[in-house]
């Protein structure tokens, strides 16, 4: 599981705003009353179901719990042995070359397209069609290639059977398995990508290219120099929501591969779900979540310093 | 930096004639084109035909072994026997639960969740109260929290509230809000325009009164995109459902899961699995016929300029 | 317009209702007088259906409500179901995972005095005791291995039915296993995998079917060949604490078969997913393989193959072995109707509902009278089925490994098995998986 969607740029309250209509300053009071009726609902589902659960998830990662007994306090015993777990480290290298391959892929292909889009076409019936496969889920896109590429019968490997080359295991052999899954999710998520690129292309002034142009500038230029930087909140964000995402890969490999061949799509959140799940140490499962939280807090706020997402060269 | 409140759907640049260096762009978007279509007429082509054939006609562009039977046996109409005989499971499918659970599912938590945010969001961008944009920051992180790592308490919070296999334990963590709709109106309040508001604040009348009846009208195009996006969401949601619902609250994404391999050696069901693929699809599909240009085009609203 | 907003807002106020309504209904699966049973073999389908049915007619105040679930899903399904309270009145159960379910307090142990349990194939019922003495599950039925081989195939490589039923195997040259195996091999030009010149990257039919790696317990992979050097996967059995996949001959007897990899003769493990190694027979690409009785209907019902079926290899202790698996139904411990539960597994471990699974020629009741029945069947359909039988007279089988910890040692010998037989790892490292596998019992 992917992004749900891209949220919108962080924090873009203006920081210069005109100054305030003239209206009589008796209304300065706070409105916190109002605003605690409002956002009851979503802060009740806030805590509940997300704060709550991280603490709790928390507690248990210093646990054991099989789930079927009663949790049982065991200090930092499951954080010792994760250090030591082959698995665990596989888990890691797995998962990273999976949000390598699928994240340089996706948004290659995803600003290659923003930008065919936008020079060439920019009919709504296209950019619809390119959402196609984002309409399903991502269980169904990973059925639908498990089908494509299979060994036997796919239809892939018989294109590849015609053109002389040996057929390829796509999810059977070791070095393809994360390939292909990052492939998949891929295919799932460009057009979605790129019509969120497109966007930002759309958001760029003409005038912009207008006076690089009479500046003399090429494309290449055009593109390096102007339309990438101002890109830049755009694209910070996607990556920022995509990586994060792609962390995160489960269903497609639930559903295909189960973590195998031998190892190579054991990534992080299945082999949670197997430890916990499967094997019933619910603890220990909790403490690599915990850790792949970290993980992405830290990855996340990296990203968003380097990339500067919050300020725009519009300004 | 402002910001617009919708992105301009172009489509209105002039015609231009084709020029040669606009051949190679065009293939380019026609094989990205192909490349997200094709494989819908392939997945049609296998479910329309039968399992035993499959293995012979493995490239032929037309069903190898013409059958109805993949579609039959998605709606649960074929018998045990025939779908065994014919390479699939005996297991009966509930297909029209599978269907309703995912529609019960993805409506309440939609119309559910978006509602509350909305209301969230108004108090972000519009309502002045100390701790605002703390609190709304906290909102953010909850992005950054892996699934899994709630799902797993969560779930246990659901089965000690023995509410495992009912529609009410499945909906529950979405009722309230999602991060993601919260940001996403808050987005638009903010670009809305606000001297409609201060004129009725001026007027006297109370938050109560001009979120019902001024933003909220004056929202109604972003709101509808976020509830189809956000029923796009939750009618493809898997691992939730994975763990917390059991025959009676089935959805159709975990349901499929029958089409796999039936017996330890066997290969699964493929003509039956694309079949279902596309029935489950197939709501999703007809929703963005009917609403496309508007997702289409708004999509990219969470944007700036 | 304030009526979109009323109306959502109404909307949302019914759907929270709705939502509620909703939860109130539903409770974990069973409404009066139901039990859930569940199941994973497609095959068996429709016999226990007709058990049902019998079933249902003595007892009209109970339905039983069979629900099959593949067997990759099987387990998973059933442990998250464990852990969430829901799972199963009655459900098959597997000699590998029922010790984990007992040792979590899932099974309900059975009253078995009522029941005559002399009337099941001998140590059946005893496979099912747990450390305690308790009964934890009433036979089924019983399963054995053979070979079956592809008969137009073997005459074509010169190779008779006597020949296919003697074959003698060991683990340094292969014995005339290997050499059968070779001579079924064909490559793309037709050429054979004893003959000069065979290209081994170019197989066109395969001497040996893949299946998997077979994890810890290889039961129709290569369990039948460790069985004939006297290696043992464990210290005792049942309830054994201490694995031997260090062994001298359990290695050896892997990297002779991973090695069949290498030579061309057996398919690449990569190319096993997704596909099926029944399916690959049937289709000609394989002209051999190991399996287990169950899978006799599927094999039978191959439209261009004629099947043989003969014992397995005579190896180096001068017999042949098969492992010997049975199925038992047992009762969850959570379950709401104890005596409608008792009632449908003492059924399903009756001659009445097993005379049907016999007649369904599927696989083999755990009652002795109804094998008989089964035997006429399997006979009827022109299949014999003494390769899977000898075993049981001859008292050549060995039973499947019963420890603690299933789940995990599957987790560890899993990969390490598949490592090996993907040519990544030597048959060496299964001895660091050794130690981690006995490391759990410590």
């Amino acid at each position: 599981m992917t992004t749900t969607a891209t949220p919108p740029i962080a924090a873009v309250e203006p920081r210069h705003r005109a100054a305030p209509p003239a209206s009589p300053r008796r209304r300065r009071r706070s409105d916190l009353g109002v605003a605690l009726i409002y956002i009851a609902p979503a802060v009740i589902g806030l805590v509940a179901f997300y704060i709550v659960p991280t603490i709790r998830g928390l507690y248990l990662s210093f646990t054991e719990y099989s789930v079927l007994g009663d949790p049982e306090w065991v200090g930092t015993s499951n954080y010792e042995a994760l250090a030591r777990d082959p698995l665990f480290w596989n888990a890691m290298v797995v998962t990273v070359e999976y949000v390598v391959i699928n994240i340089l892929l996706q948004t290659t292909i995803a600003v290659g397209l923003a930008l065919l889009m936008h020079h060439v076409a920019r009919s709504t019936l296209l950019r619809g069609l390119l959402l196609l496969p984002y309409l399903m889920a991502n269980v169904i896109a990973a059925m639908l290639w498990f089908w494509m590429l299979d060994y036997n019968l796919g239809i892939v490997n018989q294109f590849i059977e015609w053109a002389g080359l040996p057929r390829v295991a796509f999810f059977g052999s070791a070095e393809w398995a994360i390939p292909t899954q990052a492939l998949i999710n891929t295919w799932r998520h460009m057009g979605y990508t790129s019509l969120l690129i497109f966007a930002g292309l759309q958001a760029i002034p003409p005038t912009v290219y207008e006076a690089s142009k009479l500046d003399g500038a090429g494309p290449v230029q055009t593109f390096t120099r102007i339309t990438l930087p101002l890109l830049r909140p755009v694209l910070a964000l996607v990556l920022v929501v995509t990586v994060t995402g792609s962390f995160q890969v489960f269903d497609t490999v639930a559903v295909t591969t189960g973590g195998g061949p031998v190892n190579a799509t054991r990534v992080l959140q299945f082999y949670i779900f197997q430890r916990a799940f499967s094997q019933q140490e619910f603890g220990y499962g909790s403490a690599i979540a915990v850790v792949l939280f970290v993980i992405l807090a830290v990855v996340a706020f990296i990203q968003m310093k380097f990339l500067r997402g919050n300020e725009s060269d519009l300004d | 930096m402002t910001i617009t409140s919708l992105i301009v759907t172009s489509g209105r640049g002039a015609r231009r004639r084709m020029r040669g260096r606009d051949v190679l762009p065009w293939l380019l978007l026609i094989a990205a084109i192909a490349v997200s279509v094709l494989p819908f007429f392939w997945v049609l082509r296998t479910a329309l035909s039968t399992n035993g054939e499959l293995a012979a006609n493995s490239a032929s562009l037309l069903p190898a072994g013409f059958s109805l039977g993949a579609f039959l046996r998605v709606f649960g109409l074929q018998s045990p026997e025939e779908a065994v005989a014919q390479g699939g499971s005996g297991a009966s499918i509930d297909f029209w639960s599978y269907l309703r659970n995912s529609a019960v599912f993805a409506s309440v938590t939609t119309v559910c969740s978006v509602f509350f945010s909305s209301m969230a969001a108004y108090a972000f961008s519009r309502l002045r109260w100390k701790g605002r944009d703390k609190v709304f920051a906290l909102f953010l992180g909850t992005v950054l929290v892996p699934p899994i790592f709630t799902a797993l308490p969560n779930f246990l919070l659901i089965r000690n509230l023995h509410l495992i296999d009912t529609m009410l334990g499945l909906v529950l963590p979405y009722l309230f809000m999602t991060p993601f709709a919260i940001f996403f109106m808050r987005q638009f309040f903010l670009s809305m325009s606000r001297e409609v508001e201060e004129a009725a604040m001026i007027d006297g009348a109370r938050h109560g009164r001009i979120f019902f009846q001024i933003v909220l009208p004056n929202a109604v195009g972003p709101l509808v995109t976020l509830m189809l996006l956000t029923f796009m969401t939750q009618w493809n949601e898997y691992f939730w459902p994975l763990l917390v619902s059991g025959d009676n609250t089935r959805v159709l994404t975990v349901g499929l899961g029958v089409f796999k391999s039936q017996s330890p050696q066997g290969a699964p069901d493929w003509s039956g699995l694309m079949a279902a693929t596309l029935v489950s699809a197939l709501p999703v599909i007809v929703l963005f016929i009917a609403f496309g240009k508007r997702i289409v085009n708004n999509i990219g609203f969470s944007g700036t300029k | 317009m304030n009526r979109p907003i009323r109306f959502l807002a109404t909307a949302s106020v019914g759907a929270v209702s709705v939502a509620a309504l909703a939860g109130c209904g539903g409770t974990s699966g069973s409404a009066e007088g139901t039990i859930d049973y569940w199941l994973w073999d497609a095959n068996q389908l429709p016999a226990y259906k007709q058990c049902a049915e019998d079933f249902h007619k003595e007892n009209p105040d109970i339905t039983v409500k069979i629900t099959q679930t593949a067997w990759d899903d099987y387990w998973s399904k059933l442990t998250n179901s464990m852990a969430a309270g829901t799972a199963p009145d009655v459900f098959t159960d597997h000699l590998a995972k029922f010790a984990d379910f007992v040792n979590s307090d899932q099974l309900m142990p059975i009253d078995t005095s009522d029941i005559d349990m002399t009337q099941y194939a001998e140590g059946l019922a005893d496979l099912w005791v747990g450390q305690d003495g308790e009964q934890y599950g009433l036979p089924k039925d019983w399963d054995t291995v053979a070979l079956f081989y592809n008969k137009k195939f073997a005459a074509d490589a010169g190779l008779t039915d006597e020949q296919m039923s003697a074959l003698t195997w060991n683990p340094e040259d292969g014995g005339t296993f290997e050499e059968a195996i070779a001579r079924l091999t064909v490559d793309k030009n037709g050429v054979h995998g004893d003959e000069p010149g065979f290209d081994k990257d170019n197989v066109a039919v395969h001497g040996l079917g893949l299946n998997a790696s077979g994890a810890g317990n290889g039961q129709t992979e290569w369990s039948y060949l460790t069985g004939t050097t006297d290696w043992t996967h464990t210290d005792e059995n049942p309830w054994g604490t201490h694995y031997n996949y260090d062994d001298e001959r359990f290695q050896d007897t892997i990297a002779w078969w991973a090695g069949l990899v290498q030579k061309g003769y057996m398919p690449e493990l990569e190319t096993t997913v997704g596909a099926s190694m029944p399916d690959n027979f049937g289709a000609g690409k394989t002209a051999m393989t190991s399996d287990g009785s169950w899978s006799v209907g599927q094999y039978v019902g191959y439209k261009d193959v004629e099947v043989g079926i003969v014992p397995t290899p005579v190896g180096p202790n001068g017999k042949n072995a098969s492992m010997f698996n049975g199925l038992a139904d047992g009762i969850w411990a959570g379950t709401d109707d104890k005596e409608s539960a008792v009632k449908w597994v003492e059924y399903l471990a009756s001659a009445a509902c097993q005379d049907v699974v016999g007649e369904h020629a599927v696989v083999f009741p755990a009652i002795t009278s109804s094998t008989e029945k089964a035997k006429a069947a399997f006979a009827d359909k022109g299949i014999d089925i003494t390769p899977f039988t000898q075993h049981v007279d001859a008292g050549t089988t060995f039973l499947f490994p019963i420890t603690d910890n299933a789940a995990k040692i599957q987790g560890i010998m899993e990969p390490a098995m598949d490592a090996v037989v993907s040519g990544q790892a030597d048959a060496s490292t299964l001895s660091d998986a050794n130690d981690q596998v006995n490391a759990l019992f410590e």
